[in-house]
């Protein structure tokens, strides 16, 4: 079930009412009666085998790691239990991936030999509550965690269904305390939590879509475009993955706060970010700290001896597994490693733009911060790129023609000498395609939300729940009105429910 | 010299500031720079001033300095 459908609807005031009025000792089966069925709803049984059984070999495993004497039989049983996990993820994702792979290896090596492709299986979450597992694995591996004991709770910890989908991955620590606790009913929680789910709609069914009607048409057929289509239609991309992704999180966040829960924010302000190592502080935040925790420390702390290079290769390893774990796909692999790369340099080069910002005294200047936010962006951006395109020819399609016959189409947009003549060129010329009330309407709500969110910043003197009834009820209801007067409804899905 | 007074001399050295502190409750998020790139790098000063050898798992599981100074105490008592 996703959260921009008519069955969730009905669902929310459902599971809510069956937890609001169940006994406290039975709250955490009516939810995950709810996750399961919200689950269900996908109607892809293996799903739920899948869900099923990553849910029983974590707990087991969790259990026999602290149980067992002795660290060879620990470290089996915590290896035992990742390749379990790994397998249900390879099994679900990777399969046709790996053996159109291994055909393409048999070919090259002359044999005539060829694999059977199989069917890509709906995946939809299962990377998310494997990567799960994973974390408490290895948390009650190290010691920092202790194993859950009740397979109730630990399955509701895997399965909660405001993160089951897209995420937020989140640790044991965070998780399974706050499912524990007693619940109880906070208006402010109720009130808040319903804002969240409306500000997240109104990203992805006003802003996500409406960008996504600009980067859509370009990057469905990039051979018939160069310079500053591509270019804007990469820009498009960029915004638009951000509030489909930050507005499924800001859903997410928010149906779990009527529940009592409060689930880790995915999103500060990324776009903000004055580099690569600070974009990825900022975007996906479970991510970045799962792939930092599980993949980059321990790969850099076994080879701590080599140094920089140990650090270079860690990133490396990081990076190639994050584009990995995005698609079964090089675009997504080139994708990861890109960033790699950047962290890379970035790592080699800071001690020296340290030194140089310092010589030209321009450190801690506003000049040096809007540059690097502005480099970082266009960084993240050509990498979007790769992300973005249907397939490794088309991202290199797009990133040698990013500049083709740009001074030309420029020219073009400034031809006329009338104000209405240049607007009207450069809404053809940078939006092919697009409907014309696309952008106004874009503008408008973009408008909206950060006024919206303006006023609701906690560190506000007066934050939006503390404004006099009427200022609160007319920002409820003009957020509800854009989102059933503009709001994309049903067609289309959110982009993380691929990964 | 306690343990804490060394490590902190560590931490100075490695972060260029002579303010920094040792405390058991001291996390990364307390001293400016250190981040997770440069936590390898405190590790590698600590085990050299030290003379000692962490293990991956001891060194992931630390929460905070409080959990390395102990680490650190076993290993040279012990």
């Amino acid at each position: 079930m996703v959260f921009n459908s008519a069955s969730f609807l009905y669902f929310l005031p459902l599971a809510f009412f069956a937890f609001y009025f169940a006994r406290d000792s039975r709250r955490w089966m009516v939810l995950l009666a709810a996750s399961v069925a919200f689950y269900a709803v996908l109607k892809a049984p293996h799903l739920l085998v899948a869900l099923a059984f990553v849910s029983i070999t974590a707990y087991y495993f969790g259990l026999g790691i602290q149980r067992a004497e002795g660290e060879p039989r620990k470290r089996l049983l915590f290896w035992t239990g990742v390749a379990a996990s790994l397998l249900v993820l390879v099994y679900a994702r990777y399969l046709p991936f790996l053996t159109m792979n291994a055909n393409l290896l048999l070919k090259s090596l002359g044999l005539d030999a060829a694999i059977p492709v199989p069917h890509a299986l709906i995946s939809v979450g299962v990377s998310f509550y494997v990567f799960q597992a994973i974390s408490y694995l290895s948390d009650v591996y190290l010691e920092v965690q202790e194993p859950e004991t009740h397979l109730g709770y630990f399955a509701l910890y895997i399965s909660f269904f405001p993160k089951l989908m897209q995420g937020p991955i989140e640790r044991a620590g965070d998780l399974l305390p706050q499912l524990h606790r007693k619940y109880e009913f906070s208006y402010d929680a109720i009130r808040s939590g319903l804002l969240l789910l409306g500000i997240g709609l109104f990203k992805k069914l006003i802003l996500a879509d409406r960008f996504a009607m600009i980067a859509d048409p370009i990057y469905l057929d990039v051979h018939s475009y160069s310079g500053l289509p591509l270019i804007i239609g990469t820009y498009a991309y960029a915004f638009q993955i951000f509030f489909d992704f930050s507005g499924y999180t800001d859903m997410a966040l928010g149906v779990a706060q009527l529940f009592g829960i409060k689930l880790t924010n995915n999103f500060n302000s990324p776009y903000l970010a004055t580099s690569v190592p600070d974009f990825w502080r900022r975007w996906h935040i479970t991510f970045s700290r799962w792939i930092l925790d599980y993949i980059f420390k321990p790969v850099q702390t076994y080879l701590r001896q080599y140094r920089i290079v140990g650090t270079v290769i860690a990133l490396f390893a990081t990076f190639f597994v994050s584009g990995l774990w995005h698609g079964a796909n090089w675009h997504y692999v080139a994708w990861g490693v890109l960033h790699g790369g950047y962290m890379i340099a970035s790592v080699i080069a800071a001690p020296y733009l340290k030194k140089l910002y310092r010589s030209l005294k321009l450190e801690k200047t506003r000049a040096l911060r809007v540059w690097q936010i502005v480099a970082t962006f266009n960084l993240v951006c050509l990498a979007w790129i790769f992300f973005r395109a249907d397939g490794m020819s088309d991202a290199l399609y797009v990133v040698t023609h990013l500049f083709s016959g740009l001074p030309g189409q420029v020219a073009g947009i400034f031809a006329s000498m009338s104000p209405v003549a240049i607007v009207k060129h450069a809404y053809v010329a940078l939006f092919p395609g697009l409907d014309k009330f696309a952008l106004p309407t874009l503008i408008v709500a973009g408008c909206f939300m950060l006024a919206l969110q303006a006023m609701d910043r906690p560190q506000n003197r007066r934050p939006l729940a503390e404004q006099p009834v009427l200022v609160r009820w007319a920002a409820y209801y003009a957020l509800g009105a854009f989102i059933i007067a503009l709001g994309n409804f049903g067609q289309s899905s959110f982009i993380y429910f691929k990964f | 010299m306690t343990t804490a007074e060394t490590l902190s001399g560590v931490l100075c050295e490695v972060f260029e500031d002579d303010s920094i502190v040792a405390t058991p409750e001291m996390t990364a998020d307390d001293v400016d720079g250190w981040d997770s790139l440069s936590h390898i790098n405190v590790i590698l000063a600590v085990e050299s001033k030290f003379r000692i050898k962490f293990t991956p798992k001891e060194i992931l599981g630390f929460k905070n300095v409080g959990d390395m100074m102990k680490c650190i105490e076993s290993k040279t008592q012990g």
